[in-house]
């Protein structure tokens, strides 16, 4: 007999096409994950400015310490609030999908898990849009 | 073959062999609705030089009302090319032998209707498993795995006497009663993407045949914890990630996502108790 | 059988607290957001108004509860995604320890952060 056939890797992800509500919820449950995990550790690697910029009272006072030159250098670059609105999208659906999981893990709306993936993506449609103006006030938009 | 076969036309054996465009099949085949239904089967076969390279053949099918697609492929078979090759037995839904990646999911051939699906319908060989030949899959890793569950009534206790009879209460009855129904075809271990791997996760089906003993109260206290053991073990439940497509698989309605739930619960419950 | 197996060794205990801090998380996370989004705005954060918040002690206890468990919820998430890909032996110990090392590092300067902040007032 000759060998038998692997079909390799497109097995799962080549399937995407097929996926249902709870796999796209599992797809999305990890992205978001990794991305707050990573910009949790991003988002401390900046913070660290605070350590050195304490020691000098008179920059602090007169606001051009290390730390708030920092982040207000950060903000006012369009492409980090841009990136700001994707964190927000990313948490609140992880947040919402999240809520959902813990319902699940508890037993409760099993045979409803796929409407709570469809609230999950639209709860965080509705906050990510409204957020926009927050984020993206028209003096930060360069055109 | 099926007793509906003297009433269809026999065509010479070879006609739709590999090829991408059979002819049209005959239209007079009584019970036929004149229609015909459009199926790409994977076909792969080490042992034949044009089908070592695995890929897809068109067969056209005449239908008739009812015509499932393990219908449709006995047709294709017996009618278009004896060497298409797929496992099946019972043909309703009894056997499990011929779960089918049918359309993008896992489902029973015999329990699936032509008519249900869009044209041309895709039939390939159960995902996650190693092709054999045409649709037929090595289910090895599947058995095994069903086997690590030490998956038979076990008390802890023999009964007073041999020929007593052990009785369940109803309540009880109804908690086993939708586990009991598996019938290990591997639709949903196919469809989890962790239990791809043997050696990571037991997978649905495994899990659901030791919950489907765990919650028997008649094999006793003692059985229900080391089952609870075995179900925990490094490969056992804390692999889910309840992504549902074992359950939304399962030709028998198996609320598997449930079970596994309930068994994490109670390990938890279990191992946070220190009284 | 084999031998009683640990309780912190078996998942339980991870599985749980995973779910555990994922509903404090839903507090502390949300919190967070509106307050430094909404009702303050990122892009007007100053040394001092970092200072101010930090100085009131339930701020201070709310931001290192928020750093500890998101830590441990993210990087334990992490572990577990990558056992479902099948990371076992000698390899999983090393990646245990590198996301436990990654961990604390990350929890002792997110701590030192918040104690300079606190100190700047005085
Ligand atoms: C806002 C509240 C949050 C909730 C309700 C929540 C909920 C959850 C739950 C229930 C899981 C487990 C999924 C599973 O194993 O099936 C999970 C996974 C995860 N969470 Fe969260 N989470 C929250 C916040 C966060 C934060 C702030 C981070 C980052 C620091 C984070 C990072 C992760 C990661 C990396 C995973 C693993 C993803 C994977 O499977 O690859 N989560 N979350
Ligand atoms: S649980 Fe359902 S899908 Fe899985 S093997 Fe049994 S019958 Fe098939
Ligand atoms: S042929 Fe037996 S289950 Fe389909």
């Amino acid at each position: 007999m000759g060998a038998p056939y692997d079909r390799g890797l497109i097995e799962d992800f080549g399937r995407f096409r097929y996926f249902s509500a709870g796999m796209w919820a599992w797809v999305l449950h990890k992205v978001t994950g990794w991305v707050l995990i990573g910009y949790l550790f991003a988002h401390i690697a900046v913070l660290s400015t605070a350590i050195p910029a304490a020691s000098d009272p008179e920059a602090i006072a007169a606001g051009t310490d290390l730390y708030t030159r920092t982040i207000q250098g950060l903000e006012g670059i369009f492409l980090v609030r841009v990136l700001e609105v994707g964190l927000l999208a990313a948490a609140v659906f992880h947040m919402t999908n999240g809520i959902r999981l813990l319902l699940v893990d508890l037993g409760i709306g099993l045979e409803r898990e796929a409407e709570g993936f469809y609230v999950s993506v639209a709860v965080t449609a509705v906050i990510t849009v409204l957020s926009i103006p927050v984020f993206l006030p028209p003096e930060v938009v360069p055109w | 073959m099926s007793d509906s076969d003297a009433d269809r036309t026999i065509r010479p054996e070879t006609s739709g062999l590999n090829s991408e465009d059979p002819e049209e099949p005959e239209s007079d085949v009584t019970e036929s609705t004149g229609e015909t239904v459009t199926l790409r089967i994977f076909r792969y076969d080490p042992e034949v030089e044009s089908k070592q390279d695995a890929g897809f053949d068109t067969f056209r099918i005449p239908t008739h009302e009812g015509m499932t697609i393990l219908d449709a492929l006995i047709e294709a078979r017996d009618e278009q090319d004896p060497s298409l090759t797929f496992r099946h037995s019972c043909r309703q839904g009894v056997c499990g032998s011929d779960a089918l990646f049918i359309n993008g999911s896992q489902r029973l051939g015999c329990k699936t209707q032509v008519s249900e699906l869009k044209e041309p319908i895709q039939i390939e060989p159960l995902p996650h498993h190693p092709v054999v030949k045409d649709l037929v899959v090595d289910m090895d890793s599947f058995y095994e795995r069903m086997r690590a569950v030490e998956p038979y009534f076990d008390p802890d206790d023999p009964p007073p006497d041999e020929l007593t009879e052990r009785y369940q209460s109803r309540e009880n009855r109804e908690d086993v009663k939708l586990s009991t129904r598996c019938i290990w075809c591997g639709a949903c271990t196919s469809s989890c993407t962790i239990a791809s791997n043997e050696d990571v996760y037991l997978g649905p089906a495994a899990i659901n045949k030791g919950y489907r003993f765990y919650a028997d109260e008649r094999e006793g206290e003692d059985r229900a914890e080391e089952r609870l053991e075995i179900l925990q073990e490094h490969d056992g439940v804390w692999r889910c990630q309840t992504q549902f497509s074992c359950t939304n698989v399962c030709p028998q309605d198996i609320p598997l996502t449930e079970h596994i739930q309930q068994i994490k619960r109670d390990a938890t419950k279990a191992d946070l108790r220190f009284w | 059988m084999t031998d009683r197996r640990s309780r912190f060794e078996s998942g339980s205990i991870a599985w749980f607290l995973q779910r555990v801090t994922a509903v404090v998380l839903l507090f502390t996370l949300g919190f967070h957001f509106l307050w430094l989004h909404f009702v303050n705005h990122a892009a007007e954060v100053t040394l001092w108004g970092s200072a101010l918040r930090m100085d009131r002690f339930v701020y201070f206890i709310m931001i290192v509860v928020f750093l500890v468990t998101a830590a441990y919820h993210g990087l334990n998430g992490i572990y577990n995604a990558l056992l479902n890909h099948g990371l076992s032996g000698r390899r999983r110990t090393v990646v245990f320890w590198l996301l436990t090392i990654a961990g604390t590092v990350l929890v002792i300067q997110g701590i030192r952060i918040a104690v300079a902040m606190a100190g700047v007032i005085s």
